[in-house]
């Protein structure tokens, strides 16, 4: 960790090439991160017990989806024929061709506003997410509104208005992109996550001072003699309050220890 | 009348029975501990808070959550007034005169007189959700689903008009908002909607869960930004000498008073709330003050007039919940789940069934209120050696706390994960210069608005004209039309502009 203030060093808005770049790359990315993220599952399965399909399936599943899906779809439109597309060439059609398009658009685009631009386009990427999730729902039957209406009216309202942003970000000067910082949210992060998965086999006790600990890697300014007390002192606190005083159910100690 | 003073002589009469008098005084300083803490604002001390009322008695939970709601807010105002940081966003502009009067020496009259403004605010709102309960409860029964829908687009308008920057942005984060709040089973069909499967998700994303990690870590994160250390300028000269001046309280008098008013009326209405009303309050002395110029160099009324606009606004803010059941902000959806969880189901049956319940309540805001001045003017050495406590050991704690209090409203540790990934996409929005609070309300009124939207088109069979064609719907809609024509209206946009320049 040579920079200690955390801060990315990702270009600045004077040079719009190479922030193109890493705009575009960030946003391939995004593309593809709902098959990413389900291999991850899948390869976490191998360790736990998540599963559901096999990493090898899931690659497999996935990777046909991305190439046969617009010929299916297109094939469809030539011949009339009525395809029904599953779910994982929905996603490739809905979410992550119009993705990686827009992806293309950003590497040859000069957006004068990066702020609002990416904003914008994330905020289609979640609305677009959105549509795909709730492509397995009923849509209006008769004049009633099925589980599926009301999500796909917002979906694409927020897609319109991701859109909206983004154009206005493109063609009017507006900010350049803030600073981001890795350090306070990677650590942060990583308490709220450890105090999670600690919380239920680990117990209060070890939950509270291991997150504390983490989260207060967050600053290189923790001075570790004073943080160390202080969250000895929080934690025998929390442990006192909320199992007693409050009264709500919470595992104290390790449940090895306990059994 | 007459009904009106039984109606709060029997609340008092609950309010100040022992216990609950005990839960009224721990819930205001708790609150006021939380709320003078910098990085936490009324929404996550809430929603921190809200596990600590589950063991008690619905009233008396509500008493305490009440409670602490404007500890939290007075908490607020104290950091804004001596540090520089808004505890809340409530009292951002409190900052501009408050902390240059603590800088000219005069911390002291700055915090009597934002707590004297509060008690007036709140005791004026006290009586107004007292006097409009029942008729408004009367004009509830008059609201069928095309209404209530017609309503709340109302409320959200006014949340897209009043929210600052741009109007696309409102827009966006209120649809994001309403989406996020389709998430679990649907209401009518019991399918499940964009849950993926995780069991946690079936019943719907946690409203606390969400409000903690927009508000709550988002603003932890964002804090360390600038390093844990950077501008805390802190006034560490002893606080002398609490007593405002007789000229300070001739200045500070028309601007409570004005102050009350405006926070009242934006309290009431769905979408406004606190923020809302402490903003059009600076913005609205500084308009007719003689001198504008005095504004920001320490003017009293810039002190005076949004405490007490705020205040009044997070009591009034009761009355839509109370009478109609519709949370108009943030911090009452929370309400409404600390309500659900002791079974009780707010809306306009709430006020005849369970008068111990809406009446204490409201009686306990005043005693609150009048706690808060007599208990915290005295405590301000306390509240201040808080705040001395460096950022870098605070925050570790806060973010511990905030951990176990999502943990502990549903014994889900997916709750917690689910808290810290929203911290992390707060953060994102705030680096994008989104406003996290329509989000919130959209997805307070997502659900309500669904059923009623649908069950107006059931009643209707699929004719989308009834919201035109009944009266009172189409006058709601019509007023939500115009606003909306004005926010985008160029000439009106520069000047909205104007009043938040200030933020």
């Amino acid at each position: 960790m040579a920079d200690t203030t955390g801060q990315l060093s990702d270009g600045t808005a004077n040079v719009p090439a190479a922030r193109n770049v890493t705009g575009a790359t960030i946003i391939l990315l995004l593309a593809f991160a709902p098959q990413l993220v389900e291999l991850a599952i899948s390869l976490a399965g191998l360790v736990g017990s998540v599963s559901a399909r096999s990493p090898l399936q899931v690659v497999s599943a996935h990777g046909a989806a991305l190439v046969e899906s617009l010929p299916m779809l297109l094939g469809q439109w030539a011949d009339g024929r009525k395809v029904t597309l599953r779910s994982d060439a929905l996603l490739a059609l809905i979410y992550t061709y119009p993705l990686v398009a827009i992806a293309v658009f950003t590497f040859l685009a000069r957006p004068r506003a990066p702020q609002d631009y990416f904003g914008g386009v994330a905020l289609m990427a979640v609305a677009l997410f959105a549509l795909w999730a709730a492509s397995d729902l009923s849509g209006m039957r008769g004049f009633t509104f099925g589980p599926g209406t009301a999500p796909r009216m917002l979906g694409v309202l927020l897609l319109a208005m991701g859109a909206a942003v983004a154009v206005i970000g493109l063609v009017t000067e507006g900010p350049a992109l803030q600073v981001y910082h890795w350090r306070g949210p990677f650590f942060v992060s990583l308490a709220i996550l450890t105090f999670a998965v600690a919380i239920r086999p680990l117990g209060l006790i070890v939950a509270a001072f291991a997150a504390f600990l983490i989260a207060a890697l967050g600053t290189p300014e923790t001075r570790w003699g004073e943080t160390l007390i202080v969250g000895v002192v929080l934690t025998l606190g929390c442990a006192l309050l909320f199992p007693y005083v409050l009264g709500l159910p919470m595992p104290l100690f390790p449940r090895f220890l306990v059994q | 009348m007459l009904d009106l003073f039984q109606n709060l002589l029997h609340g008092f009469g609950v309010a100040l029975s022992p216990i609950n008098l005990l839960l009224c005084l721990v819930g205001a300083l708790v609150g006021t501990l939380v709320g003078v803490l910098p990085g936490i604002g009324t929404i996550a001390t809430v929603a921190m808070l809200l596990p600590i009322t589950f063991g008690l008695p619905p009233v008396g939970a509500l008493i305490m959550l009440a409670g602490i709601y404007y500890g939290a807010q007075y908490g607020g105002s104290t950091t804004s007034i001596l540090v520089n940081i808004p505890g809340e966003a409530t009292s951002v502009v409190t900052t501009l005169d408050g902390f240059q009067m603590a800088k000219q020496g005069r911390a002291g009259p700055a915090l009597s007189i934002a707590a004297i403004g509060s008690f007036v605010a709140g005791c004026a709102a006290t009586v107004l959700i007292a006097v409009l309960g029942a008729p408004l409860t009367k004009l509830a029964l008059l609201f069928g689903p095309a209404e209530y829908f017609s309503l709340m687009v109302l409320g959200l308008i006014f949340a897209v008009v009043l929210a600052k920057g741009s109007v696309l942005k409102a827009v966006a984060m209120i649809a994001l908002g309403l989406l996020l709040s389709m998430v679990g089973a649907d209401l009518e069909t019991g399918a499940s909607r964009m849950a993926f499967n995780i069991p946690e998700l079936a019943d719907g994303l946690g409203f606390a869960t969400v409000a903690m990690g927009v508000f709550g870590f988002a603003e932890i994160i964002r804090n360390l930004d600038g390093g844990a250390e950077a501008d805390r300028e802190l006034v560490q000269q002893k606080i002398t000498g609490l007593m405002p001046t007789r000229k300070d309280l001739r200045d500070s008098a028309p601007a409570i008073i004005r102050g009350t008013i405006l926070g009242s009326i934006l309290g009431i209405l769905p979408g406004g709330g606190a923020v809302i009303a402490s903003f059009a309050a600076y913005t609205f002395e500084k308009k007719i003050a003689r001198d504008p110029s005095r504004f920001g160099r320490g003017a009293i009324e810039g002190v005076a007039a949004p405490e007490s606009a705020n205040n009044a606004a997070a009591q009034t803010s009761f009355i839509p919940l109370l009478t109609l059941g519709i949370p108009p902000n943030a911090v009452m959806a929370l309400m409404v789940g600390a309500m659900t969880i002791h079974g009780i189901q707010p809306g306009p049956q709430v006020m005849q069934k369970q008068p111990d319940l809406v009446w204490g309540m409201i009686a306990s805001m005043w005693i609150g209120n009048l706690m808060l001045i007599i208990i915290n003017l005295p405590l301000v050495g306390i509240w201040v050696r808080l705040l001395r406590v460096p950022y870098r050991l605070m925050f570790p704690s806060i973010v511990v706390f905030c951990a176990i209090g999502i943990y502990s409203i549903n014994n889900a540790p997916v709750d917690v994960i689910l808290a810290g990934a929203f911290g992390l996409f707060g953060y994102w929005l705030i680096k994008h210069d989104f406003e996290p609070a329509p989000l919130l309300l959209g997805m307070v009124l997502g659900t309500l608005m669904e059923e009623n939207l649908r069950r107006t088109l059931q009643i209707s069979r699929g004719d989308w004209s009834v919201f035109l064609t009944r009266p009172l719907s189409a006058t709601l809609l019509a007023i939500a039309a115009a606003l909306l024509v004005l926010a985008v209206l160029p000439a009106l946009r520069r000047k909205r502009d104007e009043v938040f320049v200030e933020g």
